[in-house]
């Protein structure tokens, strides 16, 4: 773990969810992001989990990142779950077209630990 | 809420009356008899974190509302009739206020306030302002303010089969252009998704210009006469009616 990260384990669950949105709003306003920023990123954390997760969660927790980086700040989430490891994450065409609009990079794959999401959300003042 | 006989057939009389002559002198009374009545449904709302008058004052109306409607010929208590429609003002109040959660007053306030400091912020950087400033301005902590915030946004995950309409939704009508009408009605219906289709206009349209047009929630507000926190709430709302749908139609 570096400085200028923080990190939160979470329930894989929609209640724990709040959670992580003030995690991220918490950090990205320490960074001095305005207020529209910082709600871009709710929608996109929201939207992110909600494709790990679902609207009922699951089994398991939740690993998320929260790096404070020189392009901005990065955050990636790791699902870990009991019921299937090596699924491959889907978004949605509208989930996607939210993102874009959202983050300035943004992307989920598979991966050894689980699904997994990465965005970037860089700071425009 | 027992009344005697007596008294029940009194009511009964004045309602038969009323329904007749809408005299407001005998609606003021039939109000003030069942007054007891939307006491007692506020005070089922109390553990929200909404002060018991301004509940009462609620209830009142959808009292009121019962009065109004009631058709005495049909046989029903009176009391039976209204209960839905005083509990239905009550549970819109909390809807149209968002808390869904129960937050403590002092944020709720707090909340309350930062529409206004948002805007004049806004107005005079030129630019959305940072939380450091909307904290400073508002005299609040960082921390404060992003609980307030937050607490625009605490909707129940649930899925809701019809998306709540906004009560205000024939005055936008009036507001928007041709040019933005023929495109809610066309374009971007077909080019989100169907289920967006079931959305209020004025949420379809919110949807449509933050996530297609790219407009700023600023630029948002302004185009449709909100505050930029009001677009951030109904965005927020939208958002997670959508996810829940999503995943019921998956």
């Amino acid at each position: 773990m570096t400085e200028g990260e923080v990190r939160l384990e979470l329930p894989a669950s929609p209640e724990f969810l709040r959670v992580a949105r003030m995690m991220a709003a918490g950090v990205a306003s320490r960074l001095g992001f305005t207020l529209e920023e910082v709600d871009d990123l709710r929608i996109a954390i929201d939207e992110l989990c909600f494709c790990l997760v679902g609207r009922s969660g699951r089994p398991g927790t939740v690993s998320i990142r929260y790096v404070m980086g020189p392009e901005g700040l990065e955050v990636e989430g790791t699902g870990h779950f009991a019921d299937n490891a090596n699924e491959e994450p889907r978004l949605s065409p509208l989930s996607l077209q939210i993102l874009k609009a959202v983050t300035d990079e943004c992307q989920v794959e598979g991966g050894p630990d689980g699904p997994t999401f990465r965005l970037l959300k860089r700071q425009r003042t | 809420m027992a009344f005697d006989p007596d008294e029940r057939d009194d009511l009964r009389r004045k309602f038969c009356e009323y329904a007749k002559n809408h005299d407001p002198a005998l609606r003021e009374q039939l109000v003030t008899a069942h007054i007891g009545l939307a006491e007692y449904l506020a005070r089922r709302f109390t553990n929200r974190g909404e002060p018991l008058d301004d509940l009462v004052q609620v209830a009142s109306l959808g009292l009121l509302k019962a009065v109004d409607r009631f058709d005495p010929d049909r046989g029903l208590e009176f009391s039976t009739y209204a209960t839905p429609t005083i509990v239905g003002e009550l549970k819109r109040h909390f809807r149209d206020k968002g808390w869904a959660v129960r937050v403590p007053r002092r944020v709720q306030e707090l909340h309350l306030r930062l529409a206004s400091v948002v805007g004049t912020l806004s107005q005079n950087l030129g630019r959305s302002p940072t939380i450091g400033e909307i904290a400073q301005a508002a005299s609040a902590s960082e921390e404060d303010v992003l609980e307030a915030i937050e607490a625009g946004h605490a909707y129940r995950f649930t899925s809701l089969d019809a998306p709540s309409g906004s009560d205000d939704e024939g005055s936008l009508g009036s507001q928007l252009g041709e040019e933005d009408q023929a495109l809610a009605d066309s374009e971007h219906r077909v080019a989100l998704s169907p289920l967006i289709a079931r959305f209020p206009h004025r949420e379809q349209m919110i949807l449509h210009l933050r996530f297609f047009e790219g407009l700023t929630q600023s630029e948002i507000a302004s185009r449709l006469g909100i505050s930029q926190m009001h677009v951030s709430r109904l965005l927020a709302r939208s958002l997670s009616q959508l996810r829940a749908s999503a995943e019921d139609t998956a």
